[in-house]
C-alpha cells in the first residue's frame, strides 16, 4: 500500500496518452472490436436470456458458495486429488514450493493463471532457486519484457511487433526477425523443451464443477493441454468464483466467454479434467505409465469475504472474458497498467482490485471509471461494473472521508444559496476571457482550471431570474408540470430551459419553476458523500411539494436518475421516506415524456418534408444505458419537418463528459470528444442533437474548436423552434 | 489403451444427432480453418490418411489405436506407405515429440462451434493430438450433435472423472499485435476425416 501511494497516477496517465505504440493497437482494438463480437453472437437466439442465465447461474452459486465448495473438495478427493484451500497469497506460495521440495520438482511450466499473478508465486518460486516458465505465448512475452499483463485476454496488447523481437532477441540471445509467424514458431520451438522437461505443471482454470471435482480450462496455443499432460505433478491454482455447481452449468460460460474474449464460437481447446489421469515417465531409460498427480489450491484472498457482501459479491458473475475493457472509452486511451500494473485491468480491474490488494490501491485509481455504462451492455455475468465502482467510493469516502477540496465542494453545493452566489460571481469573473458562447480556461462550477478546451459560459441572467419572459398563463391546464431544471441549464444553458418550457406549454400543460430547486446531488454522491447528498435531496422535495405539481420534467437524464434514487437514499429516515417516494415517482425524462403526450395526441409522426437539414443525434449514456432512452429523441427529431435524421458511428458512445470527469481528466475526456466530433463530421450534419446537459457542456465545446460549421441543440431546442404559434 | 468410457455414442441424443448436422458442423469447422473431409467407408479414410502422410513426407506418425483406427487399418496403410509409426505406450512417447503426424479418433462433432469431442483420458490421445505439428481426427460422421448444449448434456451423462477436450481447429494465437497465427504450441493443422461406416 505504500508503494500504491508513492504513485503518480495523472503521470503515468500522461505517458500511456504519449505512448504511440499503445494508443495505435487500442485504437484499432476499440474499432474492430464490437462487429467482431456481433458477428460471434450470431447464431445465439436471444444474446440477453443468455446472459442473464450466466448471472442467475453465479448468482444462486454464490449464495451458498460454502456448500458448493465442500462438495467440490469432497468430489476431488473421491477422486484421489489432493485440495488444500488457501486462504491467502502466502498460504499458497508456501504449499507449491513445499511441494516443489518434497517432489524434487526443479522445472515448472505455466499455462495462463489470473490467481497466481495475483499472488506473484512465479517470482517468488524463481526467487527461491526453480525455473519457472509461462508458456502462454503473451504472458511468456510480458515475462521476458518485465511487464505487468495491460489486459486480461491479451496481455502484451501494448507491444508491438518490433518490440517483442528485441526481447526474443535478447532471451534468446540470437537476432529474430520481428516476423509475427517466425517469432511465434520461434516460441514454439523455445518452450517445446520446456514442456518435455518439466516436472510440474501449474495451471488456473476457467471453471471448478462441484458435481464431479473436476476443472474446465479454456485455451487456444495448446499449452494448457501440453501442461496438464507431459509433467507428472499437476497444480490448479482456482479461486472461489470459478466454482459452479454441474457440468451443465458451464454452458454459458462456454458460449459467452469465448465469443466476448475473443470474439470465437469457441476457443481451441476446452479440456474437463478431474481425477488423476496416465501420465509417462522416464524410469530406468524406460518410459512407464502411471497415475499423474494433482493438487487443486482453491484460493480465497479476500474472496469469501466478497461472497457474503451484499453488492460485492457481484463479482463472482465475473468470467475474465474482458469484454468490459474492450468497450471502455478510457480503456482504449490509456491501457490497462495504469490501473495499478496489477493483474486484472480496466473498471472490473479496479474492483476485483479492491477486495485483493486492499482499498489503498482503489483509491489510486477508481476515477477513471467514465460511468458511460457501456461494459453493462457487453458484460456476459451482467455486472454492474460503474454501481460497484460507485459503491466502493461510497464506503471509502465512509471509512476515509473526503478529500479536503472534494469535501469543500460538497459542503458547498449542498448550500443552494452560496452555491448559486458563486456562480454568478463566476459569470462575473469570466467576463474578460468571453469568446461568443465559448471561453476559454473557465472554472466550470468549481471544479478548477482545465486547459486546451472550451467550456460554455456561465449565463449572465440564470434561467431562474428570467423565467417570467417565458412563462404563460394555460386556460384549463391538461397538466400542472414542475420543471426541474438541473445546474447547467439554469446557469450555461438558460435559453435551452426556457425551450423546454415552451414545449410542454405547447401541449397544454401549466408549468412552474419552484424557486427552492437546486443541485440534483449527482456531483455529490459521485463523489460518495452521502450525508451531503441526503441534505441536497430534502431541499429539492420540500421545493416541489410546496409546487404542487402532478409530474416533474427534467431534461437532464442524470437528473431524473437522481430524483429516482431519492427514495432510497431516505428509505431510512422516518420523516422524508413516504415524501422521497413521491418525488421519486413524480419525475420523468423530457424526451421519453413529450413522444409519449405527442403520441397522445397523434403528433408522434415522421414529417413530411422537406428534410433540408441534415440532424445528427448523440446517444447520452446515462440516457439511453439507464433510462433506456434512445427510440424517442430521434422519433421526435423526426417530427421536425425541416429535419432528416442521419445516425453517426458509435451514436451511444460516450462524448468524455460524464459530470466532473470531463474536467477532472481533461486530458482523457479530449481524445474521447475527438472521436465524436470525428463521427459527427463524418455523417455531414448541419446539427447534433442531444437530450442531457451534460453532453451539452461537451458537444459545445467540442463543436467550437472542431467543427464550427455545425451547431449543438437539445432537443427542446428544436422542437420549440419548431412550434407555430 | 487404457479408456474410461468408451460408449459415448449411446448418450448423444437420440432424433437430434446425426450426419444431418454434416453441412453445418463442415461449415463452422472450415471456418476455425480446420480441414475437413468426408467419406463413405474406412478403406476410403486409410486412403486419404495415407495419401496425406506421403503428401507431407512424413517419416514418422504415433497412432492413438482406438477403435475407429483399427477399423480402418491406419498403422497397417501408413507403414506399407513407408512411414515409421509408434502406437504402443512407450514408443510412442519417445518419438511424440519429433513425429510429423499424430492420429487419433474423437468421439463426436458439435455442429453449433465445429468442435469435435475427444474423450482423452488415455496419454496416447492427449500426446498424438497436442505435440506433432499435424493431427488428424477420426470421426464418424452419425456422431455430431447440435449444439454445446447437446455436447454438455453428452458429458454430464458420460463424464464422471478423467479428461476430455472439445477441439475447435488448430492451435492458434494473437497474442503480437492481435494478428491471428495459426499453430502454436498445440497442431498446427488440424484435419478431421469424417466417416460414414459404422464400426462393425
Amino acid at each position: 500500500m505504500m508503494e500504491a501511494q508513492k504513485r503518480n497516477i495523472k503521470k503515468e496517465i500522461e505517458e500511456k496518452l504519449n505512448d504511440n505504440i499503445l494508443r495505435s493497437a487500442l485504437e484499432r482494438f476499440a474499432r474492430e472490436y464490437p462487429a467482431a463480437r456481433e458477428k460471434a453472437l450470431e447464431n445465439i437466439e436471444d444474446v440477453d436470456a443468455l446472459r442473464e442465465s450466466l448471472r442467475d447461474m453465479k448468482r444462486d452459486t454464490v449464495a451458498h458458495i460454502e456448500e458448493v465448495a465442500d462438495t467440490f473438495e469432497a468430489e476431488a478427493l473421491k477422486r484421489g486429488i489432493k485440495v488444500f484451500r488457501a486462504a491467502d497469497g502466502n498460504e499458497l506460495r508456501n504449499y507449491v514450493l513445499n511441494l516443489c521440495k518434497e517432489k524434487g520438482v526443479k522445472r515448472v511450466v505455466k499455462s495462463k493463471s489470473m490467481a497466481s499473478e495475483e499472488v506473484d508465486l512465479s517470482p517468488f518460486l524463481e526467487k527461491a532457486g526453480l525455473s519457472v516458465k509461462e508458456t502462454d505465448l503473451g504472458e511468456w512475452i510480458i515475462s521476458l519484457a518485465g511487464h505487468k499483463p495491460s489486459h486480461m485476454v491479451l496481455p502484451a496488447i501494448h507491444l508491438n511487433r518490433y518490440q517483442v523481437s528485441e526481447y526474443f532477441s535478447r532471451e534468446l540471445d540470437e537476432s529474430i526477425e520481428p516476423d509475427i509467424a517466425f517469432m511465434v514458431q520461434t516460441a514454439r520451438v523455445n518452450l517445446r523443451q520446456e514442456f518435455l522437461q518439466a516436472d510440474m505443471g501449474i495451471t488456473g482454470a476457467n471453471f471448478g464443477i462441484a458435481e464431479n471435482g473436476s476443472i474446465g480450462l479454456v485455451t487456444n496455443e495448446g499449452n494448457g493441454r501440453l501442461v496438464t499432460t507431459l509433467p507428472p505433478i499437476h497444480v490448479v491454482i482456482i479461486g472461489y468464483e470459478k466454482l459452479i455447481p454441474t457440468i451443465k452449468d458451464a454452458l454459458p460460460i462456454l458460449r459467452l466467454l469465448p465469443r466476448g474474449a475473443t470474439a470465437q464460437l469457441m476457443s481451441s481447446y476446452m479440456s474437463i479434467i478431474g481425477g488423476p489421469t496416465p501420465v509417462m515417465v522416464k524410469e530406468d531409460g524406460k518410459w512407464v505409465e502411471t497415475q499423474k498427480e494433482i493438487h487443486y489450491i482453491l484460493l480465497d484472498n479476500g474472496r469469501l469475504g466478497a461472497a457474503h457482501d451484499d453488492r460485492l459479491k457481484e463479482i463472482y458473475q465475473c468470467v475474465r472474458c474482458a469484454s468490459c475493457l474492450n468497450v471502455c472509452p478510457v480503456y482504449a486511451l490509456v491501457g490497462g497498467h495504469v490501473y495499478g500494473g496489477h493483474t486484472y485491468a480496466g473498471g472490473i480491474g479496479a474492483i476485483l482490485t479492491s477486495f485483493l490488494s486492499g482499498m489503498g490501491e482503489f483509491e489510486q485509481f477508481n476515477e477513471l471509471c467514465i460511468g458511460c455504462r457501456r461494459c453493462t451492455e457487453v458484460c456476459p455475468g451482467m455486472i454492474d461494473i460503474p454501481g460497484l465502482i460507485e459503491e466502493l467510493r461510497r464506503r471509502s469516502v465512509k471509512k476515509h472521508g473526503l478529500p479536503f477540496v472534494m469535501g469543500r465542494i460538497s459542503s458547498i453545493i449542498s448550500n443552494r444559496r452560496l452555491f448559486h452566489g458563486l456562480l454568478r460571481v463566476a459569470s462575473t469573473a469570466q467576463k474578460p476571457f468571453k469568446s461568443g458562447s465559448v471561453v476559454r480556461h473557465l472554472p466550470l462550477f468549481l471544479s478548477g482550471l482545465t486547459e486546451g478546451r472550451s467550456l460554455p459560459t456561465i449565463a449572465e441572467t440564470p434561467l431562474r431570474d428570467c423565467i417570467s419572459e417565458v412563462i404563460k398563463k394555460i386556460d384549463n391546464p391538461v397538466r400542472r408540470v414542475g420543471f426541474f431544471s438541473g445546474c447547467t441549464m439554469d446557469f450555461v444553458f438558460p435559453e435551452t430551459g426556457k425551450n423546454v418550457i415552451r414545449v410542454l406549454q405547447d401541449l397544454d400543460m401549466e408549468v412552474v419553476f419552484p424557486d427552492g430547486q437546486g443541485c440534483c446531488g449527482k456531483p455529490v454522491s459521485a463523489t460518495g458523500d452521502v450525508e451531503y447528498t441526503k441534505r441536497i435531496a430534502k431541499q429539492n422535495i420540500k421545493a416541489f411539494e410546496d409546487a404542487n405539481v402532478d409530474v416533474i420534467v427534467c431534461a437532464c437524464p442524470t437528473g431524473v436518475e437522481q430524483i429516482r434514487e431519492y427514495a432510497a437514499l431516505l428509505k431510512d429516515e422516518s420523516d422524508w421516506a413516504a415524501r422521497a417516494q413521491t418525488i421519486s415517482s413524480q419525475i420523468r425524462e423530457f424526451s421519453s415524456f413529450v413522444a409519449e403526450e405527442y403520441r397522445k395526441t397523434g403528433r408522434l409522426k415522421k414529417a413530411d418534408g422537406p428534410h433540408n437539414i441534415k440532424v445528427t443525434y448523440h446517444d447520452s449514456c446515462h440516457l439511453k444505458r439507464v433510462l433506456g432512452v434512445y427510440k424517442e429523441p430521434r422519433q421526435l427529431l423526426e417530427t421536425v419537418g425541416e429535419c432528416e435524421l442521419v445516425e453517426m458511428h458509435n451514436a451511444d458512445k460516450c462524448c468524455g463528459m460524464s459530470g466532473a470527469f470531463g474536467v477532472t481528466h481533461a486530458n482523457l475526456s479530449i481524445p474521447i470528444l475527438k472521436e465524436k466530433m470525428d463521427n459527427i463530421k463524418d455523417t455531414g450534419a448541419q446539427i447534433v442533437a442531444c437530450a442531457c446537459s451534460g453532453c451539452m457542456v461537451q458537444l459545445q465545446g467540442g463543436v467550437d474548436q472542431q467543427a464550427p460549421g455545425v451547431k449543438m441543440k437539445h432537443i427542446a431546442d428544436i422542437l420549440a423552434e419548431n412550434i407555430r404559434d | 489403451m487404457k479408456r474410461i468410457y468408451d460408449n459415448w455414442q449411446d448418450k448423444l441424443p437420440a432424433g437430434k444427432s446425426g450426419s444431418h448436422l454434416y453441412e453445418e458442423f463442415e461449415l463452422r469447422a472450415r471456418n476455425v480453418a480446420t480441414e475437413v473431409f468426408r467419406v463413405r467407408t474406412f478403406v476410403e479414410a486409410r486412403g486419404i490418411i495415407a495419401n496425406l502422410a506421403e503428401l507431407v513426407n512424413a517419416e514418422k506418425a504415433v497412432v492413438a489405436n482406438g477403435p475407429l483406427q483399427q477399423a480402418a487399418g491406419i498403422v497397417r496403410a501408413l507403414k506399407s506407405a513407408g512411414v515409421a509409426v509408434y502406437s504402443k505406450p512407450g514408443e510412442l512417447r519417445e518419438h511424440v515429440a519429433t513425429a510429423d503426424m499424430g492420429i487419433s479418433s474423437v468421439e463426436f462433432g458439435i455442429a453449433e462451434t465445429g468442435s469435435v469431442c475427444q474423450n482423452a483420458y488415455a496419454i496416447e490421445d492427449r500426446l498424438v493430438s497436442s505435440l506433432p505439428p499435424i493431427h488428424v481426427a477420426l470421426l464418424n460422421s452419425n456422431n455430431i450433435v447440435p449444439g454445446i448444449d447437446d455436447a454438455l448434456d453428452v458429458v454430464s451423462e458420460s463424464f464422471d472423472r478423467g479428461y476430455m477436450s472439445f477441439i475447435t481447429g488448430p492451435s492458434r494465437t494473437a497474442d503480437i499485435e492481435r494478428v491471428l497465427t495459426i499453430g502454436v504450441h498445440g497442431p498446427i493443422r488440424f484435419i478431421v476425416v469424417a466417416v460414414d461406416e459404422e464400426v462393425a
